[in-house]
Parts: C-alpha cells; sequence; structure tokens
C-alpha cells in the first residue's frame, strides 16, 4: 500500500517517531478519568451474578422466594427467564460446540458459572439476597474432571453431552520430512514441558452498564471490542444493530480478558430492557478470578531429534490445551495454534511437526491473555536449544547463533506458514548478548564470596505476529479496522476509529498520525475511539494491532481527505492541483508562500461556503478508510498453511538470575530485551508496552498460577493471597534497546508491539536457573520457577545422584 | 464483596466495650480491621456487631522502659515501627514489623490485632513467643495475663474466650548480648511468609552461646525448634551446617502443605534461615 | 464521639479534601464506597476489596490506608485526602509528583494510578527517596501495565531533591 504522508506535505516538525506526551494521562492523574464503575445514572439498578460453587454438576432447583422479600431486591432472573435469548454462535466448525446460554441452565462445568442474577438498588442489598440464592440453590454434584489426564482417561466423566468425549478438537499434520529427520539424526530424546494457568489481570474488573431510552439500547461495557460487543448484544437479543449502541468509557486495562463477550455483556443490557431501568453489574475481584477468562495452560509432549553437533534435526510435539470448560465466546481454542505456529520463534526451523489439541475440563473457560500462545511455545523451543547444548557440549549462544534466520533470509516462511516478513533476528540477539555480558560479570562479582549463591543466564528469541486474522480465533471476523477523519469548519481534526484503547495510548497514536498526514499538529486533533455509535465499525484492540491499524485506517482516510481538500486550495487559489502543497498548516502554491489558504478556509467552503468550492464538487470534508493489511490471510491454503498476521516483530530477551541453593530463591538481577517492532510512531509508549509485557512474563515466569484440587477440580485460590501478581519488589530493571526493521508491505512500515514483552520471560528464567543449576544438571521444565520447584530440582538431581556434592 | 449487615458501637472504655462484646451472638473487636475487614468483604465473617474500640481513651499507647515494651490494643503496627524506644529495648519489634503487610496496612493494623488473628503465617506471635511475650487480656470475669507460648492454639485460634479483649502486650526487653533476627521466605515483598525464624541469639566470641528459635509458617501456632536450640549451642560458622539443619527438620516434622509451599520445602527453608541467622548474629557480634 | 448503643445506622462527619461532609451511613458501608457512591468522588478506584492492590488508597489524618478495608463509620471525625485533592486547585496545573508520571509514561491505563499518587504524598519524601526505600513504599500497590520502571522513575525524578539525608518536603 502506498500511503506517503510526505507527498504534499512539508513539516517543520513531524511528529511520527517523537514521544509524544500521552492525552489520556490527565484523567487518571487528577481522579478524572471515566471508568465503567464512576457512571452513574439516575434510577440504576445494581445487578449481582449469583456463581455455581460446584465444579460440575447439575442444578435441581433454585429457591428465589427468600431473595425476593429482602428489601431493596427488585427481581431475580434464573436462566428460565432468558430462554428468548439466543444461545451464542458456534461460529468455529472445527471444534465442539458448547451451546452456551448466558445463564447456567441444568449443568453447572465450572465453580464460577453464573446461574441468577439478582437485581437490587445497591450493591451491597445485591449480595445479600445473592447470598440467600446461593442457599436456596440445590445441586446434584456431577463427577469432575480437573485436568488433561483426568478429562482424556477412558470412561471420563463428560463435560458436554452431546460430544464423543472432552475433546474439543484434535489437528495432526504429518511431515514424512520430519520422519527422516527422526530416522537420520544420531540421537533423539522425549520431554514434556508444561505451562501453568494464569490470566491477564487487569487492575480493573470487568463492567457493564446498560440503559434504554427511546428504543435505543446504550451500553457502557469495560471491552476491548465494542463492535463486536454490538453484533453480538443485537444477535441475542434480537435487536437491530443500529438500535444497539456500545460504548468503553475509559478501561482500566484488558490484556486479552476483556475481548471476550461474557454471559454478563448479554444478560446485562436484557435486564436493563426487561425492567426498563438503567442496571449495572461491577464484576469484583472474586468474580474475576474465576469468572474472567484463564489462559495459558498447556501441555508440550515432545520429541527432539538432535546430532552430535548440536544440530536439531527435527521435532515432534504435541501441544495440548486445557480449555477450562470451554464456555466462552468467542472460544479459547486459538491460543493453542498460536502456540504451534510461533514455536519456532526466530530460528529456521522448517522440521517442526507440531499437533494441536484442545481438552475440556471443569475450571473456568480459557482464552485470550497478552501473548496469546505464544510464549508457551517459545519457551518450548529455547528448553529443547538448551537441552541439546548440555547434551552436544555446545555452546548456548553458539547454538542459537547457528538456528537463527539471519540477515537477507527474510521474508522466511515459518514451519507452518507464518511469513516473517522482515526482523533482526541475529542483529537483535548479537546486541543482546553483547548488553547482557557486563549483567552477567557485575552478578558473578556480586556473589562471588557467597558460596550458596549460584548466578545464571537465559536467553529468548521470539516473534510476534502482529495485526492478526481474527477469523481462525472466531470463525466469523475478518482483521480490518477502519477510520473516519473529518475537518470541521474551523479547520480542526477529527478523527474517529473503530479501534479502542485501554492504556497503550491509542488516541495519542491516532492523533500523532493524522496529525503528520494532515499538517496539523496533534494538539488540533480530536480523537474518538471505542464507541460504535460515533467511530466506523472495528474489531477493537488485541494481537497487537493497535498501530498498525491505525496507521493504515487514519492515513488512508486522511489521503482521500487531502485529495479533496487539495482540490478546494487549489481552486480558492487559482492554481493547479498539482502545484498545492501544504506547510505547517496551510495550504499554497509551490515556490511561494503568498497568498495562502488555511485549514479553516478549507474546511468552510467544504461545509459552509459552497461558493468557494470548485463547480459540481460535492461538499463536505469527511473521508473513510478501511484497511485491511496486505498479505493477511484468514483461511489455511492447499497445504494446510497460513500466514494469520499481517506482520511479524521479533526481540531477544537475556535474563542474568541468582538464585540461592539453601532455600530456592530466585532474584533476576538484570534484564534485557532487545525489540523491533518495525517504525516506530511514539518510543515511549512501544517501551512501556515492552517494560508491561516483560513484568507479565515475570508474573507467569515465576509467581502468577491457578492451581484447582484434582479431586473436585474447586479453585484453590480465592485472593490475591494466592494469585500472585508482581509487585515493584519482583519486577526487574529492563534495560531496552530497538532496531526498527520496517514492515514492507504495511504503512510507515509500522509493526505491531503490545504483545512480545511476554514472550521471553518463561524461557528466560528457566534457561537462566537451570543454568545458574548446571552443576546439578537441572533443566527445568515448568513454569511457575517457584523456590520450592527450584529445591524440588536441586533434591532430585541430588537423589539421582546425577549432581555435584554441595 | 460488601460486607453483611451488622450493628456498630463506638465505646469510649474497656468496661463498656467489654459489654457490648457480651450483649450480641457474633460480635467482633474492630481494632485495625486488616484482617477482619476483608473476611468480612469476602463474607467469610460472621459478625452482627462490631466494637469499635479505636477511640477508648489510653489503648493506643505503645510505652518503653528497661524492662521492656507494652503496646495497647490500639496502637498501630507504623506507631510501633516508628518507635526508635521500642526498637532500642526490643529490636525483634522493628526486624518482624518490617516484614508485616505494607504501609498502608501497617498504619491501620495493630501489634494486638495480629496476635488476636493469629495467622500462622504472622510475624508477630512468632516473636511474642520467642520474646516470652505476656498478654493482657480483659474479659467479663476480670482481667488475665497469659503467657505468649499458651495463647496460640491453632490457625486463627487462641485462648481468648467469648466476650474477651486483649488489652496490651508486653514484650520484655531482650537478654543483654543478644539480637533478634527475623528472617523470611516470602513470595512477594509484604505477603505472608511461606516459612519463616524469630531467632534471638546470644553469641560471644565467635560462637553462638544460646538462642531462643521459633519458627513461623510451619503449622497451626509458631513453632518453638528446641533441638535447634540445643543444636545451635556453641556453634560456630566452621561447624558443619548440617547437624543444625536436621536438628531443625526434626523440630518441624508436622510442617503443612499449601498452594505456596510443601511440607518438605518448609522445612529445608527454616533449617536454612536458621543457619542464616546463626551466621548473621556471629557476623554483628565480630563486628560490634 | 462515643456509640455506646449498638446501631445499624451511624451519622457521621467527615472532612474530604478540606470539605465537611456530614451523611448517615449504614455501618457497614466501606469508606471505598463511601467516598465513591455517597460523596461522588470516583477517583479512587476498587481494584480487589480485601486490601492488595492498592488501588483505593487515600490519606486519613496523614497516612495512606486502604480505604476498602476501612468502614465509612471509623472516618468519622477524620480528614480524607483523596486523588482530586491532589494538583492545585483552580488551576490547569498537575502537582510535581502527578507531572512527573505524565512526564515519565507511568500510567498506562491509569486505574492504579491514584492509589499510588496517595501513597507517594502520604510519606516524607527526605525519610523515603533512597532506591530501595522507593521499592518497598511502591510494593504495595500493584500496577499491571507498566512494570513499575517508569514509575520507579518519575519517583526518583520527583524526589530528586531529597537525598535522603532530610531536608524539607515543601517542594
Amino acid at each position: 500500500m502506498s500511503l506517503d504522508i510526505d507527498s504534499h506535505i512539508r513539516h517543520s516538525t513531524r511528529h511520527i517517531g517523537r514521544s509524544v506526551p500521552r492525552r489520556e494521562d490527565r484523567g487518571p492523574l487528577t481522579g478524572r478519568g471515566r471508568y465503567v464503575a464512576d457512571i452513574k445514572i439516575a434510577g440504576m439498578l445494581e445487578v449481582v451474578f449469583v456463581r455455581s460453587v460446584e465444579a460440575h454438576a447439575r442444578i435441581v432447583s433454585i429457591d428465589t422466594s427468600e431473595a425476593l422479600a429482602v428489601e431493596g431486591v427488585r427481581a431475580v432472573f434464573t436462566a428460565a427467564d432468558l430462554a428468548d435469548v439466543k444461545t451464542f454462535p458456534d461460529y468455529i466448525p472445527y471444534i465442539g460446540p458448547v451451546r452456551q446460554r448466558p445463564l447456567g441452565t441444568g449443568t453447572v462445568r465450572y465453580v464460577g458459572t453464573p446461574y441468577a442474577a439478582v437485581v437490587a438498588d445497591d450493591r451491597y442489598i445485591a449480595e445479600d439476597a445473592a447470598a440467600l440464592v446461593a442457599a436456596g440453590t440445590t445441586y446434584e454434584p456431577l463427577p469432575t474432571v480437573a485436568d488433561l489426564d483426568q478429562a482424556l482417561a477412558p470412561g471420563a466423566p463428560k463435560l458436554h453431552d452431546h460430544w464423543e468425549n472432552n475433546c474439543s478438537f484434535d489437528v495432526a499434520p504429518h511431515k514424512p520430512e520430519v520422519d527422516r529427520a527422526f530416522e537420520q539424526a544420531d540421537h533423539t530424546f522425549t520431554e514434556t514441558y508444561v505451562s501453568q494457568r494464569q490470566t491477564g489481570l487487569p487492575m480493573e474488573t470487568r463492567g457493564v452498564v446498560a440503559d434504554i431510552t427511546d428504543g435505543t439500547l446504550t451500553v457502557w461495557s469495560s471491552t476491548q471490542s465494542p463492535h463486536m460487543v454490538r453484533s453480538t448484544v443485537a444477535l441475542m437479543l434480537g435487536m437491530p444493530e443500529p438500535q444497539v449502541r456500545v460504548v468503553h468509557p475509559t478501561i482500566g486495562g484488558g490484556f486479552g480478558t476483556k475481548t471476550h463477550i461474557y454471559p454478563e455483556d448479554i444478560v446485562v443490557p436484557w435486564i436493563a430492557r426487561r425492567l426498563d431501568r438503567p442496571a449495572r453489574w461491577i464484576e469484583d475481584r472474586m468474580e474475576n478470578l474465576v469468572a474472567s477468562v484463564h489462559a495459558r495452560e498447556q501441555r508440550h509432549e515432545v520429541e527432539v531429534a538432535y546430532d552430535d553437533d548440536g544440530t536439531i534435526r527435527g521435532v515432534r510435539c504435541a501441544s495440548m490445551l486445557d480449555m477450562g470448560s470451554g464456555e466462552i465466546f468467542m472460544p479459547g481454542t486459538a491460543p493453542v495454534f498460536v502456540t504451534n505456529a510461533c514455536i519456532t520463534g526466530g530460528y529456521d526451523f522448517p522440521n517442526m511437526q507440531a499437533r494441536t489439541i484442545g481438552v475440556v475440563t471443569n475450571k473456568t473457560p480459557s482464552g485470550a491473555y497478552r501473548g496469546f500462545g505464544i510464549p508457551e511455545g517459545a519457551f518450548v523451543m529455547e528448553r529443547i536449544i538448551d537441552r541439546v547444548a548440555r547434551l552436544t557440549g555446545t555452546d548456548r549462544v553458539e547454538l542459537r547463533r547457528r538456528m537463527l534466520v539471519r540477515p537477507g533470509q527474510t521474508p522466511y516462511v515459518m514451519h507452518g506458514g507464518g511469513r516473517l516478513d522482515s526482523g533482526s533476528h541475529t542483529e537483535s540477539f548479537e546486541r543482546g548478548v553483547e548488553m547482557a555480558q557486563p549483567a552477567l560479570e557485575r552478578a558473578r562479582a556480586r556473589y562471588a564470596g557467597d558460596p550458596d549463591v549460584r548466578v545464571g543466564v537465559g536467553y529468548s528469541n521470539y516473534v510476534e505476529p502482529t495485526s492478526p486474522s481474527y477469523h481462525l480465533t472466531t470463525g466469523h471476523w475478518g482483521g480490518g479496522d477502519a477510520a473516519t477523519v473529518r475537518v470541521d469548519p474551523d479547520g480542526s481534526v477529527r478523527v474517529a476509529a473503530g479501534l479502542s484503547a485501554f492504556g497503550q495510548g491509542a488516541e495519542t497514536t491516532a492523533a500523532q498520525l493524522a496529525a503528520d498526514a494532515l499538517g496539523v499538529s496533534p494538539e488540533e486533533v480530536t480523537v474518538v475511539l471505542g464507541d460504535t455509535e460515533r467511530a466506523p465499525y472495528g474489531l477493537g484492540s488485541w494481537g497487537s494491532r493497535g498501530a498498525m491499524m491505525l496507521t493504515g485506517s487514519v492515513l488512508l482516510a486522511s489521503e482521500r481527505l487531502m485529495d479533496k481538500a487539495r482540490a478546494i486550495a487549489a481552486h480558492m487559489l487559482e492554481a493547479a492541483e498539482a502545484d498545492i502543497v501544504l506547510t505547517d498548516g496551510a495550504f499554497h502554491v509551490a515556490g511561494s508562500d503568498q497568498p495562502s489558504v488555511s485549514w479553516a478556509e478549507v474546511g468552510t467552503a467544504a461545509w459552509i461556503r459552497y461558493v468557494d468550492l470548485p463547480d459540481g464538487m460535492e461538499p463536505g470534508l469527511e473521508t473513510s478508510g478501511y484497511f485491511h493489511p496486505e498479505n493477511l490471510q484468514h483461511q489455511l491454503d492447499d497445504t494446510g498453511k497460513i500466514n494469520a498476521a499481517a506482520s511479524w516483530s521479533n526481540g531477544t530477551h537475556i535474563g542474568v538470575v541468582s538464585v540461592r541453593v539453601s532455600t530456592g530463591e530466585v532474584r533476576i538481577e538484570d534484564y534485557v530485551v532487545v525489540h523491533d517492532c518495525g517504525t516506530v510512531i511514539n518510543p515511549a509508549l512501544v517501551e512501556g508496552q515492552v517494560h508491561g509485557g516483560v513484568a507479565q512474563g515475570i508474573a507467569g515466569a515465576m509467581y502468577e498460577h491457578f492451581q484447582y484440587d484434582p479431586d473436585t477440580a474447586n479453585p484453590r485460590f480465592a485472593s490475591f493471597m494466592d494469585y500472585l501478581v508482581p509487585t515493584c519488589a519482583e519486577v526487574p530493571h529492563m534495560e531496552v534497546d530497538h532496531f526498527e526493521s520496517p514492515a514492507p508491505e504495511q504503512p510507515l512500515g509500522v509493526k505491531g508491539c503490545g504483545e512480545g514483552g511476554t514472550v521471553g520471560p518463561p524461557a528466560v528464567v528457566a534457561g537462566a536457573v537451570s543454568d545458574a543449576l548446571s552443576e546439578w544438571g537441572v533443566d527445568l521444565t515448568e513454569c511457575p520457577v517457584t523456590p520450592v520447584a527450584v529445591r524440588a530440582a536441586i533434591r532430585s538431581a541430588e537423589a539421582a545422584g546425577t549432581g555435584a556434592d554441595s | 464483596m460488601k460486607p453483611a449487615p451488622f450493628d456498630y458501637c463506638r465505646p469510649s472504655t474497656v468496661t463498656e466495650a467489654l459489654e457490648a462484646l457480651s450483649s450480641a451472638e457474633s460480635s467482633r473487636v474492630l481494632a485495625g480491621g486488616q484482617s477482619l475487614v476483608p473476611a468480612m468483604n469476602f463474607r467469610l465473617t460472621d459478625v452482627s456487631l462490631l466494637v469499635d474500640i479505636n477511640r477508648i481513651e489510653g489503648l493506643a499507647s505503645v510505652d518503653c522502659d528497661p524492662g521492656g515494651v507494652t503496646v495497647g490494643a490500639a496502637a498501630t503496627q507504623t506507631q510501633v515501627l516508628d518507635h526508635d524506644g521500642a526498637a532500642s529495648v526490643v529490636s525483634g519489634l522493628r526486624a518482624a514489623l518490617r516484614h508485616v503487610g505494607h504501609l498502608q496496612i501497617r498504619n491501620r493494623g495493630t501489634v494486638c490485632g495480629s496476635l488476636a488473628h493469629a495467622d500462622p503465617a504472622a510475624e508477630l506471635p512468632a516473636l511474642a513467643v520467642a520474646s516470652d511475650a505476656v498478654i493482657a487480656v480483659s474479659g467479663p470475669d476480670g482481667e488475665r495475663r497469659i503467657d505468649a507460648a499458651d495463647f496460640f492454639i491453632g490457625a486463627f485460634w487462641t485462648a481468648l474466650d467469648d466476650g474477651e479483649l486483649i488489652t496490651e502486650v508486653r514484650f520484655p526487653a531482650e537478654p543483654p548480648g543478644s539480637m533478634t533476627i527475623v528472617d523470611e521466605i516470602s513470595r512477594r515483598a509484604g505477603d505472608f511468609a511461606v516459612a519463616g525464624l524469630v531467632a534471638t541469639v546470644e553469641a560471644e566470641g565467635g560462637a553462638v552461646r544460646g538462642a531462643r528459635l521459633v519458627g513461623f509458617g510451619l503449622g497451626g501456632v509458631p513453632t518453638r525448634l528446641e533441638a535447634a536450640e540445643a543444636a545451635i549451642r556453641d556453634w560456630a560458622p566452621d561447624h558443619p551446617a548440617d547437624t543444625l539443619a536436621e536438628a531443625v527438620m526434626a523440630d518441624t516434622a508436622d510442617a503443612f502443605d499449601d498452594i505456596h509451599a510443601t511440607s518438605w520445602y518448609r522445612r529445608e527453608a527454616v533449617a536454612a534461615l536458621t543457619v542464616r541467622a546463626a551466621r548473621r548474629a556471629l557476623a554483628a557480634e565480630e563486628a560490634a | 464521639m462515643t456509640i455506646s448503643e449498638p446501631i445499624s445506622e451511624v451519622d457521621i462527619e467527615v472532612s474530604i479534601n478540606g470539605r465537611t461532609r456530614r451523611h448517615r451511613v449504614p455501618a457497614r458501608l466501606l469508606l471505598s464506597d463511601y467516598i465513591r457512591d455517597t460523596v461522588g468522588l470516583t477517583g479512587t478506584h476498587l481494584g480487589c476489596e480485601h486490601g492488595y492492590c492498592g488501588a483505593c488508597t487515600v490519606i486519613v489524618d496523614g497516612d495512606a490506608v486502604r480505604s476498602c478495608l476501612m468502614l465509612a463509620v471509623q472516618a468519622d471525625g477524620a480528614e480524607v485526602r483523596t486523588v482530586e485533592d491532589l494538583a492545585p486547585a483552580g488551576s490547569d496545573c498537575l502537582s510535581p509528583m502527578q507531572q512527573a508520571f505524565h512526564d515519565n509514561h507511568a500510567l498506562q491505563c491509569g486505574f492504579c494510578t491514584a492509589g499510588f499518587l496517595m501513597t507517594l504524598d502520604s510519606v516524607d519524601p527526605a525519610e523515603w527517596s533512597e532506591p530501595e526505600r522507593v521499592v518497598e513504599l511502591l510494593s504495595g500497590n500493584l500496577c499491571r501495565c507498566t512494570g513499575y520502571q517508569n514509575i520507579v522513575t518519575a519517583v526518583t525524578e520527583a524526589w530528586s531533591a531529597y537525598d535522603g539525608s532530610g531536608g524539607s518536603n515543601d517542594g
């Protein structure tokens, strides 16, 4: 796509590429942000959901009479009341259909399933009544399955009666070349790698406010995808889409969890319609831990064929996703496909045969979390490389060097069809190694006198698919986005985009883009996001797509607008269109600064003073652009491969850790990131994305873990005392450097950057701790790397006699 | 996550507070509320009457003399942490409180409330046991003083009877020539300990002469490490750590499992903390 | 003031950001809900309601506290300050710490920000400006977006005048 913002514009100041300060800051800094829980509408009722305390049970009866008798309670609804609401669509043909109802009916399949909704005058009263509904519920418990093995065991209790078993899908490609690699290789080994159950955990929980006025239903939702919520609410409630407006107010983080459309997104609007009163539900943290999607619980059964010189000849990997109950829209199936697509990371490694399996269990449905399957695969690959290095006595850095995609090798097509359009795979690693060296030396010096401490280093070279297709994830939506640009009579610019924003700085980014595309300053640009009534259809923010989607759509719309504006200016200046240039916000004839016309004059002509328009020109100065990235595929090709992302970012993470042998305590001493997301629009925002992503990656590497009782499938967590979100004291200082390998086929060369930070840490931490404990031969295969896990590894090495004396 | 309904009163004397406590079935004392209120928000605790003792005259005092430190029932952890006099008489107070929660919690949380709450992973109950603290209690039948060693009965379970109220706790001064080390393994800054140790160590001439060792996060109550106390006597850095560690293992056979750690891990960790404490005390002695 | 007899609703008088408010509140009303819903100051956020995340941190009589772990009735007679009180009144200016957060990209979604700012505002920088102390102080507030690094940078910048050896809190 040939979007060229420089062809007709001369800027004394360019804004793209600068850390333009965020326009989003002022509200939250001064307490004037407006999050969904801050919305108050006269007469608004409060909704509380009653949730299953059984992991698998038939609901025999629900007695709501005591709850209804509580003063201030307006209604209690159960599944039977919502018979007129359609079932969540099952759009993906190759997975087991779950036929999810908005409220649990008949069978509940995980602790946290909403099965009744209490409506009351305030939240306190609603909770009083909800407790009475809970006490009035009779269950008939059913046998549970708490993990993959239980779910797949012969004769295991089935979650979904209409399925053959608990397997939702099993996609097993066969590659003869991988068979040959195994036949020819010097050695093989098998291993099982495990990533644990986590969640995105935004600091703001979810929330929905719904109100119906003059037949229009307005839904304020803390969602990442307002247009998709609108389509789904309209579909399920049987309303025309124009009568449903979905707005996201300020959002307190999402990290993927808010891409899904949840029962509450449907039930709260339904209640507002039914009672003809505004209704509000704000998820509390206790609910959030069981009712917002989990993620990342995968097991990888791996066979590796390698040679004496460290060459890895082939890998077979069966990647198994624990989907929880599967009752979530859109389904949580896609991450494990992404795991397999990205598993080879930045390495030139075609001989990967990856099978993809999804299994349901009696746990919270799993779904999206920043990284979306990439960290799990990166963990497997880096652990394999470290293992082969150790088994063959090859240097770990050297082995990676041999394997990385080299300069000039792009576009490089990965084993599953992913097309690395450009990148700095080798350069980033070399730079990272160089940056990490002093850190490693510092750590060794720091602990030289402490016989209880070992120091190690770990590596990860990953790729990050950005601006992906949503078709594989949803079975329905595609992967483009729209923007509308308007210049008003006073010359001010308004940009409206279907994208949403929840902390990334998308408004600031959009303003930078429009400013440079229209030759104005960002302050003159008003940005509207996340409102289906005011912005064109878009899929929202997820999949590291914001920057690229905004760039494509805003520039496309701006270019169209510029064409018209130049025609108007040329007419007003009585000059040829081709001679018109725009310098610092004013149009003039090239080569002469006088006379000129301003954006205000052009805008006034377009909207008001038609006498200034060229003959026959249609009035108005508003244009739209629908951007669909080149090379983005939505369906598998004949060979079963797909490039499901518009462009691929890459990065290297290297961490230096110290490990206290006696207690297993791990400290990350230094963390180095080399990051490449193509052309950078706002360096501060990109760096912020990296920092936050790495912190979440470290959370997964060392801290956060949803554990369930194997006998009852009951959660063994209830609070932040059990789900260990890292504090400032756990997140190390990060040193970040950048390469900019522009995306050759995308506008301005922009790639996405939202998720990469999360990818490296599990592999880095496990690699570094294993390195630190190499004298015991420790080779960690699971996350999180906790003190107990470290001690267990040392103990088992000592018991097996493989370790050194300590 | 909102508390269920309850009644509230705010007495001005201990006598009034005791009357109120006896007047309702599920009455609870509200001091700092930093453990009680979350439990109420989760609706895990049944409370019909909350008796707020924060406005009772004199209850928020921290008094110290050469013989020890007395902390009133409404005195906050921050008050004690910031009290230089208290730290000089009972160094373990500051050492323990540094590990307790975060600033915002310590600003409201009370020392006596932490004892009454009796979280098995908390630092202050272990310090109370290690330092032979005495807990003063008032109740319908009058006042009594309970030795810390007898006060903790099980997890979240103390010798307090219905209607009783802690009025203050007295921490005796540390023995001369000793120092108190509070060390723990916790998953994150400010978390309750996975396993922890309060060690009051007397060191002289490069060896440990004696020590009081109390582990926490191991069982329902603070765990006095008696075998280790015997093994640590006359221990010096050139002695093998194994015997000391083995003694700790013997003392902690009942350590429990939970999602944060296994029993064997807790035992190993406290063993490592014990060796670490001995080394640290000896290093401090050498430096002094 | 003493309340001798058990009651379920209490008349309270609280100074919030310098303005005295009088309300009759249920005994069980949390201070956080009182500030947000009764008084209408929604800059204080609820992130966990069990005293861990710090988003609801406000200042009560000079001390940073978790407002979700206090009852409104406990603030009777107290002076409460919230994030709405930090920027100089009647101007577009930000406080030095707010400005440092803005300048250093120390907030993304902004949901946790008020809690951090109130914690920071409650302490004497002279006692807390050492790097390890800054980390210790900030560890009572969770942030999910920034990875904390830019928050630490912002605090360090705002407190650069304090070297930890004393000094005034007038800046």
